[in-house]
């Protein structure tokens, strides 16, 4: 309830610092930063606000009951804010609001300023459609907590790193339009929205490899990159930066190019919020594997959408009159005929991975959905890419001279990023059951798997491999249940590059499910149960809290009680495994019908045994990828440095 | 002069990309659609209860149920058994069907799950 007064507080503001661009020539710039920094303010707040709702447990806050818990290290509680839609798009609108009020102070034009207020509107509004703050129907004790593959470092920093790159394409846009709007024929603009269009591009890109790099190394796909729809959105406005980028340039020297610079701010930042239109609306939600499911505010992004991309073509359309004309190039072999070339290279490959993004949507109008598999991206795209790594080896050595030490590491870095994904894909890939202790020859390599490693309070656990002589363990965070759920794959990194271990899930054919009845005996096979009780805990309401059964063990000689129980949950409850028989059985409660007749009891393996047991893994290696790290490294460093003014 | 090079340009990248979409495009069908159709399409279903799947060797069996009309169909997943497997409550199987075997051949596995976290549901 305050966070969203707080949001319509930062609404507010930004409306009116809107208003007041737009409508007078020259507001007075106090005024203007003021009433900007009111809005970051206020939106900055309501961030605040949800942190402390993250740390304080509060449950009656429906978005914080799904995405934390009581259990959930402090720590992670910082990235629980950007796990869900809702935060991280709260996540977006307040580094947009920070960058809003940093604007104010660099002698941005007035209808920029009120371009870019108008789009903190939007986003306001989208953050409001669906608010993080809203409130939870039920009361509840404890939240569904994170999903154990986003407990992980570079959760904390991927989201965010993302959404400061497309918090910041909004600055050329905005800067763009601002311009057509009061002097269309200037190109004052260009070296501010060089600037910015740079640092997006830099973050961006930075957002995307580490993306790429935490699902090499933590999350065990197999790979970097999988053309999934969510990924594809952030790579579309990528591209289309690095065209922006280079017409930026190009029209600092050739007015003519104007035009066309303006034309790809526009597209930039409409492919922004398209991307997140197509991921977030859950109109592919049977075609991606990352979990936005179902929600409803696809429209408002769709007309947030359609509001950047037709206002600012009407925009450019408008004013094309007055925008400088002329030749864009006299010869070929000129400079400004090769560096639009390259960009037509870029947009077709950014048409491509779009269209490919787009089928599910696209299809659905016309009429029977349909996907593209990733052959499609990968067969499209490479001939174009060989043809732009080409004209860039020509550039460098016919112009290398005139581009900055910045430029020069990014382009290196970017054609060595090509020749990294180019190599780095040649290697070998085995799926090969392992038995413990066995010495097999995979790849060319001596692997030996040592079996599985429990940590003591069994929420994580190791496999272990003995890979030439080298000792690598995987790390597989483990549910509350016991069950695997985040397998992270073992690396050995060499020169010659990595070798790749990615454990498949244990095949545990001997989890016994016993149906037990109040009084009455059961056997597992070897030891007699008996369910003697249970109980549910409710709270002041009347809701139940936890279910605790009582059950006797027991092999005819010694008896031993024991209390496994059920905590409720949003989605259901939890339950974990629990040792009983001095270790002799892992057991744990799965369910107690309403009348407390009746238990449900899964007999697990003991940990001895399930360390033991043979596991299938892929093995695969993977050529010099640490160039594939080092040249992306190179990209965002490059670009970095290209900001200082040249 | 310049214009006609766009064009060409244009032109052969339009009709490159439409080449490639068109192999690759894989519609989205039911069963019975796609024990019809001899190209690579995309099934959405329900796993079928009365059968058990099994993994044997680096291939993954099970069966899918339309959700609408009940039919059933075999589906051979070329790897290994995806995890969350046993709590997806769709799956989306990317592939051609084989009358040769009567079976569904995957070569890709969607898994939506209602919930990718805490435990199992309990009766309580």
């Amino acid at each position: 309830m305050v966070g969203n007064l707080l949001l319509g507080g930062g609404l507010t503001a930004a409306l009116a610092a809107m208003i007041i661009c737009l409508a007078q020539k020259i507001p007075s710039a106090r005024t203007v930063k003021i009433i900007a920094l009111v809005s970051a303010g206020f939106i900055t707040t309501a961030s605040l606000l949800l942190w402390i709702l993250l740390f304080e447990n509060d449950f009656s806050v429906e978005y914080v009951a799904s995405y934390s818990s009581t259990t959930l290290p402090t720590i992670y509680k910082i990235s629980a804010f950007w796990a869900g839609q809702q935060g991280s798009f709260l996540l977006w609108l307040m580094i947009h609001a920070i960058v809003g009020a940093v604007l104010t102070f660099r002698r941005t034009s007035a209808a920029a300023l009120g371009i870019y207020f108008l789009m903190q509107s939007v986003l306001v509004f989208l953050v409001l459609a669906k608010s993080p703050f809203a409130e939870h129907s039920a009361q509840v004790y404890e939240g569904v907590g994170l999903n154990p593959l986003l407990q992980d470092f570079w959760m904390a920093i991927h989201p965010p790193i993302i959404f400061v790159g497309y918090a910041l394409l909004a600055v050329p846009f905005a800067l763009s339009l601002g311009n057509l709007l009061t002097e269309a024929a200037s190109r004052s603009w260009l070296e501010e929205a060089r600037k910015w269009t740079l640092a997006a591009w830099g973050f961006l890109g930075a957002g995307i490899f580490i993306g790429g790099y935490w699902a090499y190394k933590v999350l065990g796909w197999g790979g970097y990159w999988g053309w999934d729809p969510v990924e594809n959105s952030s790579l579309v406005p990528w591209l289309l930066a690095a065209v922006l980028l280079h017409l930026i340039n190009l029209a600092r020297k050739k007015p003519a190019v104007l035009a066309q610079a303006h034309v790809a701010a526009t597209f930039t930042y409409s492919l922004v919020i398209y991307g997140t239109f197509l991921t977030r609306s859950g109109i592919l939600g049977d075609f991606s594997v990352h979990s936005f499911a179902g929600t409803s505010i696809g429209v408002t992004i769709a007309l947030a959408n359609a509001l950047v991309l037709i206002g600012g073509l009407s925009i450019i359309f408008a004013k094309a009159k007055q925008l400088p004309q002329g030749e864009l190039y006299k010869s070929y072999g000129e400079s400004t005929f090769i560096i639009l070339l390259g960009c037509l290279l870029l947009i077709f490959i950014a048409t491509i991975v779009w269209i490919g993004m787009s089928m599910p949507l696209l299809t659905q109008i016309v009429g029977q959905a349909a996907a593209v598999d990733t052959d499609f991206y990968i067969k499209s795209t490479s001939p174009i890419a060989l043809a732009l790594a080409a004209l860039m080896i020509y550039t460098f050595i016919k112009f290398g001279r005139s581009i900055s030490l910045g430029g020069k590491i990014a382009h290196v870095g970017f054609l060595a990023m090509l020749v990294a994904i180019v190599i780095s894909a040649q290697g070998e890939t085995v799926t090969q059951e392992l038995q413990t202790r066995q010495k097999i020859l995979v790849t060319g390599h001596e692997i030996i798997y040592e079996g599985q490693v429990f940590k003591e309070d069994e929420r994580q656990k190791f496999y272990v491999y003995n890979v030439d002589g080298e000792i690598v363990r995987a790390l597989t965070k483990l549910r509350g249940n016991g069950e695997d759920a985040a397998r992270e794959p073992a690396i050995l990194k060499n020169f010659s590059g990595d070798i790749y271990i990615a454990p498949h899930a244990p095949q545990i054919d001997s989890v016994q499910e016993l149906m037990l009845t109040k009084g009455l005996f059961a056997m597992d096979g070897e030891l007699g149960y008996i369910f003697e009780d249970a109980h549910i805990d409710y709270d002041d309401n009347n809701k139940p809290i936890q279910a605790t059964a009582a059950i006797t063990i027991t092999d005819g000689e010694i008896s031993e009680v024991i209390h496994p129980t059920i905590i409720v949950t949003p989605d259901g409850g939890s339950s974990k495994a629990i040792e009983a028989f001095k270790g002799k059985r892992r057991v744990r409660l799965t369910g107690i019908s309403g009348d407390l007749e009746k238990a449900r009891l899964e007999i697990l393996p003991t940990l001895d045994k399930l360390s033991e047991m043979p596991i299938t893994a892929t093995i695969s290696t993977k050529p010099y990828i640490w160039l594939l790290w080092l040249s992306v490294t190179a990209i965002c460093t490059g670009t970095m440095l290209a900001i200082r003014k040249r | 002069m310049r214009k006609i090079f766009l064009i060409v340009l244009l032109v052969g990248f339009v009709a490159y990309a439409g080449f490639n979409l068109a192999e690759s495009v894989t519609p989205y069908v039911s069963i019975a659609e796609a024990r019809a159709s001899s190209n690579s399409v995309q099934v959405k279903g329900l796993l079928d209860k009365t059968f058990q799947p099994v993994q044997s060797g680096d291939k993954f069996n099970f069966s899918l149920q339309d959700e609408q009309t009940g039919e059933t169909m075999r589906v051979i997943f070329d790897g290994m058994k995806p995890d969350q497997f046993d709590e997806a409550y769709h799956i989306v199987a990317i592939g051609k069907y084989a009358a040769a075997d009567e079976t569904f051949h995957a070569k890709k596995l969607l898994i939506k799950c209602p919930s990718k976290y805490e435990g199992q549901k309990p009766q309580v």
